[in-house]
């Protein structure tokens, strides 16, 4: 099965009032795991994504599509980068508490769905 | 060395050679580039088990050849005269051996790379097709140190083929009144793929070795093949002085050291060595170009035997230089650097302030770095962070990110200024 474990928190805003020793910890547990993961082989996919400040949004306005700065979302609730882990549920889960008891940020896994829309490895 | 890697270096070193032979022989630079491509992928294949052949360059234009040949078949077309030609080895192969051959092997590796770089192309365009046709690199290769998808770059270099074809570009050298023209293009795609790999500009690693390995090595031909150009000498000592500093530039979890936070016992003696001669050679005996200045600026970094000895007022008339030679906003960020290092952060700070609202650093984050590290030197640590915290937000390469965000998380623990 392959699942996404999605981060939410951890960029820019989130971390104001943390220590650098605490931000140097939780980048240090986050290369650690993501080495683990690309050595055992569980891992399919991850990106770190740039803060959300920088986004923008395509919304559907008065008829037409238009991009607007910002997704106007709490940055708490922002998406800062995913795993695609090709792992049992219960191993999905276990990563993401891995992370959640360093950051207290919640992760959000989810089954990623099979098809026709990529060929499967 | 291994066996894989030897293997690895010969490819590289006979994809131009090949290309060029193929292309003169046939024509058609777009089918002939995809065939040494097939050849190559033949060779990385079988050389590693069955040991390489005796004529490694024959047996690479024997096998290309067969692959052209194979593509026009599928066509259905232009059939007889050129599979005559191209599946007799023996008319062709031996020719790359023949006395005389080195020379035209090296004009061939100079028109590829002129046609590579052709204007008619994007950077990105060049970039790629330059790797493959004149690197030798595979498309899977390129893919990986770029970061994207291998379909990508296929698509990538097919359609840079098709625009060299539509712009009626020839396998030649181009006329000598556009010929510094098109080497500055070949330059800036060169010191393209060395800044690629020395600072990524997107992804988890700082620097892929792989890729400034390429830039030198691609660079130090051209070097041999145009000896009298300053620029290509000044590109390729700036490459070496900027790439000795590759091990120091990271610590052992693979965060960012500030050079002058860096361990200079780490920093690669003889690549130094061998830049700061380049440069002696080269100073003085030609008309000074940016790639000069940059490197002379990166030999006096190199030169200090701690980050205090640097020679910043030397630093600072060379960057003044650079700004009349060649201005920019790149410049003008460096500048500013040097004029805080000899006249103080505040002044620095006012050179900066000439940048805002330059539209062309509105996409990158280091006018906010350098303006957060200023400010900090300045004694704001509020505004200071401030600019830490936009700089961070704006830079899409994870170690600057967490490099940044950990620098304005220092300095919201001081205690606020009396």
């Amino acid at each position: 099965m392959k699942y996404m474990i999605m981060m939410f928190g951890g960029l820019g805003a989130t971390l104001q009032n943390r220590t650098p020793e605490w931000i140097t910890g939780m980048h240090e547990l986050m290369m650690k795991l993501d080495t683990e993961l690309k050595e055992s082989g569980e891992v399919v996919a991850s990106h770190g994504l740039v803060d959300p400040s920088q986004a923008k949004t395509v919304r559907f306005t008065g008829g037409v599509p238009v991009p607007t700065d910002g997704p106007f979302a709490e940055v708490k609730e922002s998406l800062a980068g995913y795993w695609i882990v090709e792992v049992s549920e219960e191993r999905a889960l276990e990563i993401a508490s891995q992370v959640v008891a360093y950051t207290e940020y919640p992760m959000e896994v989810r089954r990623v769905m099979h098809g026709d829309d990529a060929p499967q490895q | 060395m291994s066996n894989g890697q030897r293997v690895g270096d010969l490819l590289r070193e006979c994809a131009p050679q090949v290309l060029g032979a193929l292309v003169r022989r046939h024509g058609q630079f777009d089918a002939c580039e995809d065939a040494v491509q097939e050849a190559l992928l033949a060779a990385a294949v079988q050389w590693p088990v069955d040991g390489i052949p005796d004529r490694p360059r024959a047996w690479l234009l024997t096998v290309a050849g067969r692959s052209l040949v194979d593509g026009w078949r599928s066509e259905r077309a232009r059939r007889s005269r050129e599979r005559a030609t191209a599946l007799d080895p023996a008319g062709h192969a031996p020719a790359a051996d023949h006395p005389g051959a080195g020379d035209r092997d090296a004009d061939d590796t100079l028109v590829l790379l002129f046609l590579c770089c052709h204007p008619a192309l994007s950077p990105l365009s060049q970039l790629a097709l330059t790797l493959r046709a004149v690197g030798g690199l595979t498309t899977s290769e390129i893919a990986a140190a770029f970061l994207v998808p291998e379909a990508t770059i296929a698509k990538r270099i097919s359609r840079a083929k098709q625009q060299i074809r539509n712009a009626g570009a020839r396998f030649e050298m181009p006329p000598r009144v556009q010929r510094a023209e098109r080497l500055g293009v070949v330059l800036h795609v060169l010191y393209l793929v060395f800044n690629e790999g020395y600072t990524t500009s997107s992804g988890p690693v700082l620097h892929r070795a792989d890729l400034t390995a390429e830039a030198i090595r691609l660079t130090r031909v051209l070097h041999r093949l145009l000896p009298g150009e300053g620029e290509t000498a000044g590109l390729l000592a700036l490459m070496l002085l900027t790439d000795a500093r590759r091990a120091a530039r990271t610590d052992a979890d693979g965060s960012i050291v500030p050079l002058a936070e860096q361990r200079r016992d780490r920093w690669d003696t003889a690549a130094i060595a061998e830049g700061q001669a380049l440069l002696t050679a080269t100073l003085g005996t030609v008309p000074v170009g940016p790639y000069q200045l940059q490197a002379a600026i990166a030999a006096l970094h190199d030169e200090a035997p701690t980050a205090d000895a640097t020679d910043w007022p030397q630093i600072l008339a060379l960057y003044e230089v650079l700004a009349e030679v060649a201005p920019g906003p790149v410049v003008t960020l460096s500048r500013a650097v040097a004029v805080a290092m000899v006249h103080g952060p505040t002044a620095g700070l006012a050179v900066l302030g000439t940048l805002d609202g330059d539209d062309r650093m509105a996409h990158t984050h280091r006018l906010e770095a350098v303006r957060a590290h200023l400010l900090e030197r300045a004694g704001d640590p509020v505004a200071a962070r401030e600019s830490y915290l936009r700089a961070a937000a704006a830079t899409a390469s994870l170690p600057e990110q967490r490099y940044l965000t950990v620098r304005a998380a220092r300095l919201h623990q001081l205690p606020p200024p009396a």
